[in-house]
């Protein structure tokens, strides 16, 4: 049984990694690649060939013992031999396409049903933890232990090892062992520079700021309003609104500030301006 | 390519969390926002129960147990909320998804906060958790500790400090955007460079809150319970950190790191492109699914 779960735990740790390289399969197809198609390897290698061999021969033991869960335990049989046809399938496409045709839709195609692979995978390991493993412990007599391990090669997983890992699968085990992983990149067709990026995110908090003072502010004069109860009630919140309200994100609204009298001053004279030349021009006539 | 589920939060974010915690509130009026907010999340799905007894003594705490089957693991989790506030239903909902994922069951801790209770008590709360796990008969090697933000600083701390009380020490540990550095010297690197573009997180007013945590005694600041960033990894299980590009506390994140790895600590740290904090948080971003299937499966990895 713990060696079942250690099982899972490798199998846990390389889907992560399938994870990570299936995000870098459009921005470095390459390398991607040949991480996932070891990976792929792997899968088809370790757990195809043992793992779930042994969780079938598993299945068929608690099935003699226990007839409950006789469909879901089929149900489990057939998703191993769908995965594993599966598996072959995506490494082979995986093989066959360009570089050009990763970085593409096809490419997109194949990194979304590597995606679904993966969910499914993490879903089907849920459901055998949570259905069988721990009907197994409960329903299975000493003789049918002995029966599964006498039947078992007794082969390990290379995950347990990473030595071992490494000489097999280099660079699966290379990316494993990466401290940092980036996850999300994505290759931008029209990069917008991070001067103009963070000028918008500027504004953004600026009018952010205006925005949110705003509603602070009539949310606090409504509050006022509201709490309003006779005439000289109203008269002294009218009084403090105004008196409370003469400035606005720092500014003062009473006098306009010099933007606001230099810029209108500039829109008069150039109102005026044709008139003015216009009479110069008749008094000099 | 960041979704549009969470280009639309992190706009939402930028245009209220972060506007108030730049500006000069009470923690009262911010706590009464955040509970606001907390009204757009979700409850917890049906097939997670929760539980209250037995409960911590100075705190409220819960256990959550999804019903399809929960194994022996045990996922210890430590909310964020800069020490001073909590997103209960946000947490309870990310803690559920997190044990579903990984077959485990939970216990979230909702420790005292700060500036009613500072700093040590938050920690007492989150230490006291721990023990009551081993006590109940839960063994260390199916626990995994797990922190957002503030959590993840006291899930270092925690760890810190049951090794040093000679405590067994959990499965591992994934920590989510850990604000793990309290002190002055670290006001550099994307502190600043993602000042800007953080769209959560402001730390202008970081000396308020590092007061308010630590009652002003800021001489604290350098103790490794404080900043676990200037502590000693060693003889600390596997860690997961993940964070996103953007944010202000990224350098915490890559700096334990660093530190954990040279402490001969396995040490992995995840950066997300552009992800704002808590993202994983978000239920109904794909993001956020996606990066709670990879924390069920260090989960997994962890605790066979």
């Amino acid at each position: 049984m713990q060696s079942l779960r250690l099982d899972h735990a490798g199998l846990s740790r390389v889907l992560r990694e399938i994870d990570t390289q299936v995000g870098l399969l459009a921005r470095q197809p390459d390398q991607a690649r040949s991480v996932l198609v070891e990976a792929l390897d792997y899968l088809l290698h370790y757990h195809h060939t043992f793992h779930h061999p042994r969780e079938d021969r598993l299945f068929a033991r608690i099935r003699a013992r226990d007839t409950e869960l006789d469909e879901t335990l089929r149900d489990l049989t057939h998703e191993h031999e769908a995965g594993e046809r599966q598996t072959g399938e995506l490494a082979a496409e995986l093989a066959a396409l360009s570089t050009r045709q990763l970085r593409g839709q096809r490419g997109q195609r194949l990194a979304d049903q590597v995606n679904a692979y993966v969910r499914h995978t993490r879903l089907h390991m849920r459901n055998e933890e949570a259905v069988f493993y721990r009907r197994a412990e409960r329903v299975l007599e000493p003789e049918d232990w002995s029966a599964i391990i006498a039947a078992d090669d007794g082969s390990l997983d290379p995950m347990t090892d990473l030595a071992l890992m490494a000489a097999r699968y280099p660079r699966l085990a290379e990316n494993l062992g990466l401290p940092v992983k980036h996850l999300g990149l994505v290759e931008r067709t029209q990069p917008i520079s991070d001067e103009l990026r963070l000028q918008m995110l500027a504004l953004t908090d600026l009018y952010g700021g205006l925005l949110h003072e705003a509603l602070e502010l009539a949310r606090g004069n409504v509050d006022q309003l509201l709490a309003v109860r006779s005439p000289s009630g109203l008269v002294r919140a009218v009084g403090d609104i105004s008196s409370n309200n003469l400035r606005f994100a720092g500014q003062c609204l009473t006098r306009p500030p010099r933007w606001a009298v230099n810029g209108g001053a500039a829109i008069v004279v150039a109102c005026l301006r044709p008139y003015l030349k216009a009479s110069q021009d008749t008094g000099s006539r | 390519m960041v979704s549009w589920q969470t280009r639309t939060v992190e706009l939402l974010s930028r245009l209220t969390i972060r506007q108030s915690l730049r500006r000069d509130i009470s923690v009262t009026a911010m706590r009464e926002r955040i509970q606001a907010m907390e009204r757009f999340f979700p409850d917890v799905p049906g097939d997670v129960t929760i539980e209250f007894e037995p409960g911590l003594s100075h705190c409220d705490a819960e256990w959550l147990t999804p019903q399809s089957g929960p194994t022996e693991r045990m996922v210890l989790h430590f909310p964020g909320g800069a020490f001073m506030t909590r997103f209960v239903r946000a947490e309870r909902l990310l803690l559920a998804r997190i044990c579903r994922a990984a077959n485990a069951r939970g216990r979230l801790v909702f420790y005292r906060l700060a500036p009613e209770h500072p700093y040590p008590a938050g920690l007492e709360d989150c230490l006291e958790a721990y023990r009551q796990l081993l006590s109940g008969g839960i063994a260390p090697e199916h626990i995994v500790i797990s922190g957002m933000s503030a959590g993840g600083c006291l899930a270092l701390s925690v760890l810190m400090a049951a090794r040093d009380e000679g405590m067994p020490m959990p499965a591992g540990a994934v920590l989510m955007s850990p604000a793990a550095d309290m002190s002055d010297e670290s006001e550099g690197g994307s502190r600043v460079v993602n000042a800007a573009r953080d769209a959560v997180l402001s730390l202008e007013r970081g000396d308020d809150i590092r007061k308010l945590y630590l009652d002003d005694k800021t001489e604290l600041a350098n103790h490794p319970y404080v900043s676990p960033v200037l502590g000693d990894f060693s003889g600390l299980p596997p860690l997961l950190f993940q964070v996103g590009s953007t944010e202000v506390l990224l350098d915490d994140s890559r700096r334990c790191a660093e530190r954990a790895r040279s402490a001969g600590v396995r040490a992995e740290v995840e950066v997300w492109d552009r992800m704002p904090h808590g993202w994983q948080a978000l239920s109904f971003a794909p993001e956020s699914g996606r990066a709670i299937g990879r924390l069920a499966d260090f989960v997994r990895e962890s605790c066979p």
